[in-house]
């Protein structure tokens, strides 16, 4: 393998007929070819790190995003920085203040005595906005220190129980905390929810709709391109012109009218969010199985595929076995390089207030309160699920372009 | 009786005429045949969408007869259940599915007739107006945009993708290997800013684009340059009693852009890709080391050989981009404040449930992505000789 990789590095050239690289697996050319690209590279680790802090989000939150969790003493609270040092001295161990809400001072007295006037000038000096609600005093010689794997309140790491079989692991460790109250990294919402857990949480619950929908679609499209691809004559008509007319309607409409449909049912959140992937998935085969089709339409004159029938192999082992392998490598490409296209999917149908809702943590769902001018104009730290979706979509699309020039054979040549 | 008939009738005849007349075409001519070939296989996509469309619509909750009786309750009279399917009957909305779907059809063939929207309690031909075309144009607009910036920045980041970043070559003198080295590397930086705004455009989608540009709007204190034309002007006439209202004119472009860059800025993100891809695809054939071998250069053998190819599958996808661009229309209609026909849908599907109204708009939009497939194979089979080759055998 360090010959291999050694041949594709920029130095070394002369290793060219090395074995290794004529043996080689197809996976493994491509994953030679794919550690050549600094960008592919850093955004797959980037990507890496974000889908872990995802997928272990109760780990890396120090606050429970729920509103069980909720700060109320911190509500529509800003950013809480942390320090090292400030005017009283230096601590190795990082801190942040301790912070009091400001109640905002209204005078009833002069409100009283001062009629029709006094009323007028108190709601026009802007005591009762929004604004003036999130003031908060700063006790700085409070401070509250930064403690690494506290006790928290517990959380199931990974379930993995099937049945009667309890394979919950359950734990109430945190990466971080403060001894005394919360941290808030990235400032709370109108509930006092921690914005940064929220997110880490949403981003996990975003790229796992992204996978059904993926699943979903690959086993559609399989069949789709697999059937329509072997037979070929009359099916493959038939199944063509379909996927045709489901690929010339716009899909976010369709998605919408299934979304008011399911709304209908009663549905528990967790049912409405697989119904929700499941139907993302589900109208979105037509291209890869188009493709599919046409790689199995060439394929199926191959000799391999005659001596398969002639061994007596049934069609669905003949496709399976055979024709669906020899295309595994697009077949992953294309997934990884559609999953940004199925999260927008996602985050647009949840913007819209049709895909998932507010108790549940999406990224959809916190994009969406960027359309509040409240939430413009005072509480912009919201904004910073906005920032974190735009980073995961630009990390996907440079690992799935990076993939990409990988997986194609004939890339060597540029 | 008959004139009437055959006024009634007119898309029928004027669909059958055309088949009719390819289908002559073809007996002596391959090409015609191709062509009628294609007509057919389009007028087949078109049915088979308007039975996908009409059967979604019939999962959305409510039917017509509900809100008609919701409507006359509000007129305060009192209506029993025997009343709501008296009305039911009165629809046709008894009848099953494939029924209704024929009804839709051939009233659609037979008269151009597009249903009665009934949240607005009018046909659904008045209730959209001029509003398509409205949308229409938005995304035409968004395309040109699009291509007009797509194609010569692709293009021009394809040329990069060979080329170091300095100039080493031992027949220039000094000089000359610094000015190549700073032109390469200019083309370089180029080509990596292009990358990155291409990348940027497909992570940040458009309704998040319109949210910034709004947002930068009230931070600067401006007004804001949403709808279409600002409260002066919105219902002052086109033609004013001294002529052509240039003060509109100049309001409706100040609004106009917003939402033609916010459609066209992933279209274009795309794009670029797509270009990038494409020219250096190409440029790698062997038939450019011909041409280069005899002696073509320059600006002639990239314009000639490698960018032309190039182009002919991008024409072939501007149907499914009319597709991808409208599809982001209604989102993008709900951020900016339009009210053109994206903005109906939305507000049929999800707000008013308003069946016939929504399935009309999805069937205009699937009509406009199937012409424009039509009209590009045939173009394509015409213009381009590796295409005509593929479908005409010789």
């Amino acid at each position: 393998m360090n010959a291999l990789l050694a041949r594709f590095g920029r130095k070394s050239k002369q290793t060219k007929n090395d074995e290794s690289y004529y043996t080689a697996g197809q996976m493994a050319l491509i994953k030679a070819r794919f550690k050549r690209k600094t960008s592919g590279v850093v955004a797959a680790w980037i990507l890496g790190t974000m889908v872990l802090m995802g997928f272990f989000a109760p780990f890396f939150s120090p606050v429970d995003p729920t509103i069980r969790g909720a700060d109320t003493e911190y509500r529509r609270g800003a950013p809480q920085m942390i320090y090292f040092w400030d005017e009283n001295g230096f601590s190795l161990r990082p801190f942040s203040y301790t912070y009091k809400k400001v109640n905002a001072k209204i005078d009833l007295r002069a409100l009283a005595g001062g009629g029709l006037d006094a009323l007028d000038a108190f709601t026009s000096s802007g005591a009762l906005s929004s604004s003036s609600q999130n003031k908060f005093e700063v006790d700085k010689t409070n401070r509250r220190y930064v403690q690494f794997f506290v006790k928290g309140w517990e959380y199931s790491l990974i379930d993995l129980s099937v049945g009667s079989l309890d394979l919950d692991f359950r734990s109430d460790r945190h990466l971080f905390g403060v001894e005394q109250g919360q941290i808030h990294l990235m400032g709370t919402d109108e509930d006092g929810k921690d914005v940064f857990s929220r997110t880490l949480h949403a981003v996990w619950v975003t790229i796992s709709i992204a996978i059904v929908a993926l699943i979903v679609k690959l086993f559609v499209s399989l069949f789709v391109g697999g059937v329509s691809g072997y037979f070929g004559g009359r099916v493959d008509t038939i199944m063509m012109s379909i996927t045709e007319a489901v690929r010339v309607i716009p899909p976010i409409p369709i998605y919408l009218a299934c979304a008011v449909a399911l709304a209908q049912i009663d549905l528990t959140p967790v049912q409405r969010y697989f119904a929700i992937a499941v139907v993302i998935g589900a109208l979105d085969f037509a291209t890869l199985g188009r493709r599919l089709r046409t790689h199995i339409l060439t394929e199926r004159n191959q000799d391999y595929v005659l001596a398969a029938r002639l061994c007596g192999s049934s069609t669905r082992r003949i496709i399976w076995r055979h024709l669906i392998p020899s295309f595994t490598s697009y077949i992953i490409v294309d997934t990884l390089i559609n999953f940004p296209y199925v999260i927008l999917a996602e985050t647009s149908l949840s913007f819209l207030g049709l895909g998932l809702t507010e108790p549940v943590n999406s990224l959809g769902v916190l994009l969406q309160k960027a359309q509040d001018p409240d939430i413009q104009q005072n509480m912009v730290w919201q904004f910073f699920p906005v920032l974190v979706f735009v980073f995961l979509i630009m990390a996907f699309v440079f690992v799935g372009d990076a993939l990409r020039d990988a997986a194609d054979p004939y890339s060597e040549k540029k | 009786m008959i004139t009437q008939f055959l006024s009634d009738t007119w898309l029928l005849w004027l669909l059958l005429s055309v088949g009719g007349l390819l289908w002559w075409g073809g007996l002596d001519s391959q090409y015609v045949n191709y062509v009628f070939n294609r007509y057919l296989l389009a007028l087949a996509t078109l049915l088979l969408v308007s039975g996908i469309v009409f059967s979604l619509m019939e999962v959305l909750p409510g039917d017509c007869a509900e809100k008609y009786i919701a409507y006359k309750n509000t007129q305060g009279e009192t209506i029993t259940e025997a009343d709501i399917q008296a009305e039911r009957v009165r629809m046709g909305l008894d009848k099953s599915l494939p029924e209704r779907w024929g009804r839709w059809v051939t009233n659609l063939t037979l008269r151009g007739d597009l249903g009665f929207s009934c949240a607005k309690r009018q046909s659904v031909n008045l209730a959209l107006g001029n509003r398509f075309w409205m949308s229409f144009m938005f995304c035409i607009a968004g395309l040109v945009f699009a291509y007009l910036i797509a194609v010569p920045f692709g293009i021009l980041s394809a040329f990069t993708i060979n080329k170091p970043w300095t100039d080493k070559n031992p027949q220039h003198s000094k000089l000359e290997q610094l000015a190549g080295t700073a032109v390469l590397s200019l083309q370089k930086v180029v080509d990596l800013l292009l990358r990155i705004i291409s990348y940027l455009g497909l992570a940040l989608p458009n309704f998040l684009l319109a949210l910034t540009i709004i947002l930068l709007y009230v931070f600067a204190g401006e007004p804001m340059p949403t709808g279409l034309f600002s409260d002066q002007w919105v219902n002052v006439p086109w033609f004013g009693p001294d002529g052509f209202e240039t003060g509109k004119f100049y309001d409706f472009l100040g609004h106009i852009w917003l939402p033609i860059f916010v459609i066209g800025w992933s279209a274009t993100a795309l794009q670029l890709q797509t270009v990038r891809a494409l020219v250096v695809d190409e440029s790698n054939k062997l038939y450019v080391d011909a041409a280069r071998a005899r002696g073509v250069d320059g600006l002639t053998l990239w314009a000639g050989y490698p960018v032309r190819h190039s182009i002919s599958p991008l024409f072939n996808s501007i149907g499914f981009d009319f597709q991808r661009v409208f599809n982001d229309l209604p989102i993008v209609a709900v951020v900016i404040g339009l009210t053109d026909s994206a903005a109906l849908l939305i507000e049929a599907l999800s707000m008013t449930n308003d069946q016939e109204l929504a399935a009309a708009i999805l069937f205009l939009v699937a009509l406009v992505v199937i012409s424009m497939n039509f009209m590009t194979d045939v173009v394509l089979a015409a213009i381009d000789p590796r295409v005509r080759k593929s479908v005409l055998g010789n």
